[in-house]
């Protein structure tokens, strides 16, 4: 049945892009779930391939792009699928595209899922790998606040019971996750850096996730993320089976525990540690993470900022750079969460005054009276071209001009960068 | 040179939706006033002296689990924290603790947490667990306000409790009977996140001119400040919201 299922996907698909209907087109997935319900977990079950599920607050896309370097640098197939509106029609559509004779032909399918949608997925697949990165408050507008993740978290990986898990034991509430579990887990830590004590004001969770007591932290790398205990009930990470890698290809703490995953996994999966450095030192990033473009022979980087954790390490990590020109777009469109109260929990106070701020986007005016709050000077721009424009004009080929943007905030400052558009 | 204390309830555990912004403008905008100002944190075990030296009040939302080690701790400081707040000292409660300062709070299943008892509503969880999200704008004594909602709880008032406005645009207190919060002698209770004082200077104002009166024991009357960057944040999303200031 799935045999025909895939061939008459496949027949849709091309016809679908013979007449410019679009490639990414998504109702070939549907029409394939409408024949059969099960089609998915049915094609995954009667192919080789191994599912690896991604699941954290942030460094998702990071994370699945350094494994898909490792694997695909080891000979590997891989294909990489997006939670998106259409998280089934996707993936079934993704499936037919790489389906041949009724079997998926890839070795690896890396599975990004969004929080909300992590219970969704432990109904139709059993992964063979599920790594947990991290849990902020991101957008409470849309996932909600991270307790009720972590309670609907819990419950899907109760479902997961075929599965590997690969966890980040420096983060509470993730390491909480295999609690009572009999699955065979992998953890990865830090546990090295600079020692930072005091908690920042963005930090998430830091009661115990078992008795609720405050935790004790020897070392906070940032936010709630470090090394912690319960003084009452005596809970902390047991064992952590990698706490470092050969080469970190990103700059930033965040981005040491993306690669610890990746790296944790791989080296699970047999790859060898030569083999495994070689491709780190290959590695691209993936859209809008560090990306670096160049504009008229000059250096633009841009670093996701969508949240207040990911917000102080993108700055830390430019100051650590000594960067000079900033760029702060804020938008409050769906992908980016309506609500923009969480600028307040970013850190800007502590910044060096040696950077030069702009700021832009929906939201800009919010994002003015937070840098007057913060006794900052800014230049604002209702418009993101001429802010981007201006800013490119002040740099020398030698300067980088970093963007933080949210989610839209980024596609849109890409387009103007790389369309024909700008300049 | 006046003084205030600003007592920030639970910052540690009760801080999830930017509500630090709230502190940070109450202090600046003492600060372009040459008024001294000292914020300290209560957080969970903190001495009840400490409570006691306060002039304005702050406290904003959690998670439940947050909110319940919260509760065991503010009930025994429950006296001194009526005490002020019937005195006038004034305060600003945000969503779970707009919520806990009332009488008590039904969960879905029927199951009663018990609040403080300060403030005359009580609050209901809805049935269908439907959160009311969303930019809101309610109508004021203090003119027009502007913020983010974005709670589960439905909150009642009592017959003679005095709301802190009607809403013009989103849901308040219970999205059926067009009230926003609660006023209480120098005390206010709301559901506005955004964060609330920022883009509503008009509601700052009113604290520290309550905590200096209240403090000083004679009226007091702030010096203006240049608000047009907060007027003009507030009125880009009244104008989304097609609304009028």
């Amino acid at each position: 049945m799935n045999f025909f299922i895939v061939l008459f996907g496949k027949i849709l698909s091309s016809l679908s892009k013979k007449l410019n209907l679009g490639s990414g087109s998504t109702w070939p997935g549907h029409i394939a779930l409408k024949l059969n319900r099960h089609f998915i977990e049915e094609l995954l079950s009667e192919s080789k391939t191994k599912v690896i599920l991604i699941t954290g607050t942030n460094g998702k896309t990071t994370t699945s792009k350094l494994i898909e370097t490792i694997l695909t640098k080891a000979g590997k197939k891989v294909i990489l699928n997006k939670s998106g509106a259409n998280l089934l029609n996707g993936l079934a559509s993704l499936l037919i595209e790489n389906s041949n004779k009724g079997k998926i032909d890839a070795d690896f399918l890396i599975f990004e899922a969004d929080e909300n949608v992590v219970p969704k997925i432990a109904e139709i697949i059993s992964p063979d790998y599920v790594i947990a990165l991290d849990l902020f408050r991101d957008q409470l507008d849309r996932y909600g606040e991270i307790d009720s993740i972590s309670r609907n978290w819990k419950k899907a990986y109760e479902e997961f019971t075929k599965s590997k898990f690969i966890l980040n034991a420096d983060d509470p509430q993730i390491y909480f996750l295999s609690n009572g579990l009999k699955n065979k887990t992998l953890f990865f830590g830090l546990n090295e850096g600079e020692e930072q004590k005091q908690l920042e004001h963005a930090s998430d969770s830091t009661i115990c996730p078992k008795c609720g007591s405050d935790l004790k932290y020897s070392k906070i790398y940032y936010s709630h993320i470090g090394n912690w205990s319960c003084p009452k009930c005596g809970l902390k990470p047991e064992k952590i089976d990698l706490k470092t890698s050969p080469l970190y290809p990103l700059k930033g703490t965040y981005n040491q525990y993306n690669t610890l995953a990746a790296v944790l996994l791989a080296k699970d999966l047999g790859i060898n540690d030569k083999d495994i450095e070689k491709s780190l030192k290959s590695f691209v990033p993936a859209f809008g993470r560090q990306e670096i473009l160049k504009v008229n022979g000059k250096r633009v980087e841009i670093l996701l900022a969508k949240n207040p954790s990911s917000f102080n390490e993108s700055l830390r990590t430019i100051e650590s750079q000594n960067g000079r020109n900033v760029l702060i777009v804020l938008n409050d469109r769906i992908p980016d969460g309506t609500d923009v109260s969480w600028i307040w929990d970013v850190d800007f106070k502590d910044l060096t005054n040696n950077m030069k701020l702009s700021i832009a986007g929906d939201r800009v005016y919010d994002l003015a009276l937070r840098m007057k709050y913060a006794d900052k000077e800014y230049e604002m721009f209702e418009d993101l071209e001429i802010a981007i424009k201006k800013n490119l004009e002040e740099i020398n080929e030698n300067q980088t001009l970093f963007i933080l943007p949210t989610y839209s905030a980024m596609l849109d400052a890409r387009k103007l960068l790389t369309g024909r558009k700008i300049l | 040179m006046k003084q205030i204390t600003i007592g920030w309830l639970y910052p540690r555990l009760m801080s999830t939706y930017g509500d630090r912004g709230n502190i940070i403008s109450l202090s600046k905008r003492c600060e372009w006033r040459e008024i001294d100002v000292k914020v300290i944190e209560l957080n969970v075990g903190f001495d009840k002296k400490q409570l006691e030296e306060c002039d304005l009040l702050f406290m904003g939302g959690a998670q439940d689990r947050e909110q319940k080690v919260v509760s065991e701790d503010l009930l025994i400081k429950k006296e001194i924290l009526l005490k002020k707040i019937e005195k006038g000292v004034p305060g600003l409660f945000i969503c779970g603790a707009y919520q806990f300062l009332g009488k008590y709070y039904k969960e879905a299943d029927g199951t009663i947490i018990n609040g403080l008892g300060i403030f005359d509503l009580y609050t209901e969880s809805s049935n269908k667990e439907e959160r009311l999200i969303g930019n809101i704008a309610v109508k004021t004594n203090e003119g027009t306000i502007i913020g983010f909602e974005n709670h589960g709880g439905r909150t009642f008032l009592g017959e003679d409790a005095k709301p802190l406005g009607k809403v013009i645009s989103g849901f308040g207190n219970n999205g059926k009977d067009g009230t926003e919060g609660l006023i209480y002698k120098n005390s206010i209770g709301t559901y506005l996140h955004g964060p609330i004082l920022p883009k509503n200077p008009s509601i700052a104002d009113f604290l520290i001119e309550k905590a200096l009166e209240i403090k000083y024991k004679e009226k007091s009357v702030l010096k203006k400040l240049d608000d047009s960057l907060e007027n003009k944040a507030k009125s880009v999303i009244a104008k989304r919201m097609s609304i009028n200031l």
